[in-house]
């Protein structure tokens, strides 16, 4: 038996989880590409040409300027421009950045609501997990498309578009992070009184331990396998959740826009012929929720139990 | 000849980083009527014996060399659609847990005539009748009440009984029964092997019964092989074996049991643990846990020498013999 | 007689098998019924547990063994009854106080691939609770006392960075008794340690449980299934049938001459490898499920002594000569 101390790089490189990884080409495709456009999103201040917010750099004579390689383009804006004479490439470097970051905070916030509603509601049962599931099952019952309306309908009646504007990403990742959580808190919950039952946790009581620290500490770090799967589904999700609200003009504003506001922007443009301000905006986000998806596929089966034991 | 003769058994499993071998040359037969025990400890290869022997192993296992003879035809190279034709019918087996094997939705007479209209072409009511019978010879109380009762609605016993009626539904030659009392308590444990016992007589059905309770294997076969890391290492009548075992294992297997030890005192214990399928040791797969080991025990299997009606397979059994033999030629 | 260090006294448990209130009502006969049920898991346990002793409580599936270890233990609160440790009564203290006890008092379990947590070390696992214990020891003392409990259950303390999963069941088993050991208790209580254990495996701890009695004064609560452990380990032995004791004697008296119909039926039932063929009492019926108990004495339904006052009267544990305690009318009136 070997008696060598086992590194955590060493234990990754040969676990099922990169073996898994290596083979499959369709999962280092996605994930090489995806890696692309976070990096490309994060360092969109530095990579991209023009800042497409600064007024002093827009010129509307650049307007709808073709891409290169069409007739009539510009050498300077590579994707072509759009009405107002942005940069189609920059702006799309920065709506990447928004659309990733409503991704991930509402995923982050529905995780971090349903993990501790799962938990609570799993281990102390009774009373606590009847109100808490019972609230999760309203939710359910509401699209998460139609509060997101209603709620941003209301505000900008209430408080008018510049106010709705500022405010309006924090809005999302809120109310799409609020929306969410019951499916995330469920599979929590499953998990947790499945491992209720095991020896472990009544080792950690006869130990003496306390109810907080055997839920976070002992039962919450073996919940977690699933949720890695669903959130991944969820940023795609929360991506193309917001999309549809922009598109229904009441998502991101055009100063702070996302790829579902460019695209929203661009539409009335196809009737006179800028196709490529809607359609390039639009093939991004299409590319950008595929990849995700393809990553969560493939991650759910790798966390397949049945393969994963241990 | 006998009714199943396996030769030379090769059992394989296809993993990532190459092939792993749970069985090793097996080698045994088994007569008509006859009952015969194969006992080791988990992962020792007893329940894969079993299960290739109607090839039942699930992939990636695949049986790789051998023969298995059933009424002199080849098992191992048998289609599926003619394994089929032997699987229930012929031979039959019984498993541990008769909660997995019994289907929780349909009532045990629906179970029971589907398993006898797979191999015969008869009505249902007379199919019927058949179980009724089967039911009858368990000594299930009741018996026509079962017929429409669930699975769960019986006892663990009265499951355990019910799966030995499905295995004589047919008529088998054979059954397999792999450890088919383990997950029940001891009282029942008593009367479910009697109970086997009793109609393997009466019926003169061969028997296989994979445990590892040496307790059971004396009560209930007439001969017994004893498995290690896939290999049998030794194989003979079963009260010669536990009276007198002569492989170093066997004999740690009967002091290890706490009626043998003397109350109070430590247990013999053989140190260390079976190793994992991919870790088998060269040579004799047993040596490194073995207070008789030499260099020889290392380098090759040994191969079966007779001791009485027994045959063990390792080299100081084999050195004792010949010291033995010595001795008596000296003498005479 | 010194004071026992563990007493159990008039234990009861009931699970309430009912369900919600909508659960409850049922539509029988015409009418609408409320149907309540329970499994009664404990029906009236009185056991001692001397200083130094290993007290064996065995019955089969379904007896209560199991509850009674859990209700010893704190993870089981009881419907009935008293747990008294040292003299002070320990089932109604609540968390901080019972701290002090929690100790003193740790538990084995039967599941070796369950009672390790499978995301910790055994590192951690280890640590975690000399660490609660002993909120004051330096970094060095709790490591050296990891490497010395992980020594004394013959567990190589280099592995301490591995997880559960890349151990076998007996060394899991060794580590799930390290980390009771760790704390130094007084009192073990041990649910089926080895029966999920291979048998060569199972000599093996049961040598380091008595090894671990030996060097640290330990007394035992041994809950199992398996006479023959029994005989090898107890010092004395609680039969246990349907949640009540059927039988209480000295492990050898109790092997030599057992008493009670049950445990008569229970020790002819063991196979042994001097016989040829199964050779034990017969008794007749099934085992009685818990929810609905027999009247009277819970085995008379399947006892061959069986009289009219078993069916009626609840029968109590009674010294006989020779020092063993048996519940049977039959052994009171002589008729056995």
């Amino acid at each position: 038996m070997t008696t060598a101390t086992v590194s955590r790089w060493d234990r990754f490189r040969e676990s099922f989880f990169w073996y898994s990884f290596k083979r499959d080409k369709v999962a280092i495709a996605s994930f090489a590409v995806l890696l692309l456009m976070v990096l490309a999103a994060i360092f969109a201040p530095l990579l991209a040409p023009t800042d497409p917010y600064d007024l002093a750099q827009i010129n509307i004579m650049n307007s709808e300027l073709p891409p290169v390689g069409m007739s009539g383009s510009d050498p300077a804006f590579p994707l072509g421009t759009d009405a107002q004479g942005r940069d189609l490439l920059s702006t799309i470097l920065y709506g990447t950045r928004v659309s990733l970051m409503i991704g991930f905070g509402a995923v982050i916030l529905q995780a971090f609501l349903g993990i501790l509603f799962g938990l609570l509601a799993g281990y102390l049962g009774g009373k606590v997990d009847a109100i808490l599931m019972r609230i999760a099952d309203v939710q359910l019952s509401f699209s998460t498309l139609m509060v997101a309306i209603i709620v941003g309908a209301v505000f900008k009646a209430s408080f008018g578009n510049l106010m709705f504007g500022e405010i309006a990403i924090y809005m999302l990742i809120f109310i799409i992070g609020v929306a969410e959580w019951p499916q995330i808190a469920r599979t929590v919950r499953a998990s947790v009184l499945a491992e209720k039952k095991k020896e472990y946790v009544d080792a950690a009581k006869v130990m003496g331990f306390g109810t907080r620290r055997i839920m976070f500490r002992h039962i919450l770090p073996n919940t977690l396998s699933p949720i890695f799967v669903i959130a991944t589904v969820q940023i795609a999700n929360a991506i193309i959740s917001e999309a549809a609200l922009s598109f229904l003009g009441l998502g991101m504003p055009e100063t702070q826009p996302s790829l579902g506001s460019l695209i929203k922007s661009g539409f009335d443009y196809i009737q006179s012929g800028s196709w490529w301000i809607t359609l390039i905006p639009g093939l991004v986000l299409v590319v950008l929720v595929l990849v995700i998806n393809l990553l969560g596929d493939w991650l759910r089966d790798v966390m397949n139990p049945r393969l994963y034991k241990g | 000849m006998a009714l199943l003769e396996v030769k030379d058994l090769d059992v394989r499993f296809a993993v990532r980083g190459g092939d792993l071998t749970a069985l090793r040359g097996i080698s045994f037969s088994l007569d008509k009527g006859e009952r015969l025990g194969l006992v080791g400890e988990s992962g020792a290869g007893k329940s894969v014996a079993a299960f290739s022997i109607l090839n039942l192993i699930a992939k990636p296992g695949y049986i790789a060399g051998g023969q298995i003879l059933f009424e002199g035809k080849d098992l191992a190279a048998m289609s599926e659609r003619e394994l089929r034709k032997i699987r229930g019918n012929r031979i039959a087996m019984i498993f541990q847990d008769p909660m997995m094997t019994l289907n929780p939705v349909l009532t045990i007479g629906t179970q029971m005539v589907e398993a006898i209209l797979a191999h015969r072409n008869i009505s249902k009511k007379e199919a019927r009748a058949i179980a009724l019978d089967r039911l009858q010879k368990v000594q299930i109380p009741s018996p026509e009440k079962r017929l429409d009762q669930y699975p769960h609605e019986l006892s663990g016993g009265m499951r355990q009984r019910v799966i030995i009626a499905i295995a004589l539904l047919l008529d088998p030659e054979i059954i397999i029964a792999d450890e088919p009392t383990t997950a029940l308590d001891v009282t029942i444990q008593a009367e479910i092997m009697d109970l086997l016992l009793n109609l393997c007589e009466q019926e003169n059905v061969a028997l296989m019964l994979i445990t590892h309770d040496l307790g059971v294997v004396s009560q209930v076969t007439q001969r017994m092989l004893v498995m290690y890391s896939g290999r049998i290492i030794e194989q003979g009548p079963t009260r010669e074996i536990i009276n007198d075992a002569q492989h170093p294992y066997t004999q740690g297997l009967i002091n290890a049991l706490p009626q043998m030890g003397e109350p109070g005192a430590r247990l013999f214990q053989i140190p260390g643990s079976m190793p994992s399928l991919k870790n088998v040791p060269t040579g004799c797969p047993f040596h490194p846990r073995c207070n008789f080991a030499t260099e020889q025990c290392k380098q090759a299997m040994p191969e079966y020498v007779r001791s009485g009606n027994v045959d063990v397979a390792c080299y100081e059994v084999a050195n004792l013999i010949e010291q033995e033999k010595r001795m008596q030629e000296a003498e005479s | 007689m010194t004071s026992p260090l563990v007493s159990i006294r008039g234990l009861e448990k009931r699970f309430d098998l009912s369900g919600s209130l909508l659960e409850q009502i049922t539509f029988e006969g015409g009418r609408f019924r409320r149907k309540q049920e329970a499994v009664h898991a404990i029906n009236g346990v009185d056991l001692e547990v001397q200083k130094g002793e290993a007290l064996c409580v065995v019955g089969e599936s379904g007896c209560g063994k199991s509850t009674v270890a859990r209700t010893v233990m704190g993870l089981i609160s009881p419907s009935a009854g008293e747990i008294h440790y040292d003299g002070q009564r320990i089932d109604n203290l609540d968390g901080k106080a019972a701290l002090p006890y929690r100790r003193k008092m740790q538990m084995i379990f039967q599941n070796p691939y369950a009672s390790l947590n499978p995301r910790m070390t055994i590192q951690q696992t280890l640590e975690e609770p000399i660490r609660f214990h002993h909120p004051d020891w330096s970094q060095t003392q709790v490591r050296d006392k990891i490497h010395e409990v992980m020594h004394s259950v013959g567990i190589d303390p280099d592995w301490g960075s591995r997880f559960g999963h890349e151990f076998s069941g007996g060394q899991r088993q060794r580590i799930a008794i390290a980390r009771a050991l760790a704390v130094d208790p007084e009192f073990i209580v041990a649910d089926e340690p080895i029966s999920a254990l291979d048998v060569s495996i199972q000599a093996q701890v049961l040598n380091l449980l008595m090894d671990a009695q030996e060097s640290r004064g330990l007394t035992y609560l041994f809950i199992t299934h398996d006479l023959a452990v029994v005989e090898h380990f107890g010092t004395r032995v609680a039969v246990m049938y349907l949640g009540r004791v059927c039988e209480l004697a000295d492990t050898r008296n109790l092997f030599a001459a057992p008493r009670h119909p049950y445990t008569q039926a229970l020790l002819s039932a063991i196979p042994k490898l001097e016989d040829d063929r199964p050779n034990h009492i017969r008794l007749k019926g099934e085992v009685p499920t818990p929810v609905n108990l027999p009247s009277g004495c819970v085995f008379h339904g399947r006892c061959p002594y069986a009289n009219e006052r078993c069916r009626q009267e609840v029968p109590q544990l009674i010294a006989t000569d020779g020092g063993t305690q048996v519940a049977c009318h039959a052994v009171e009136e002589g008729r056995l």
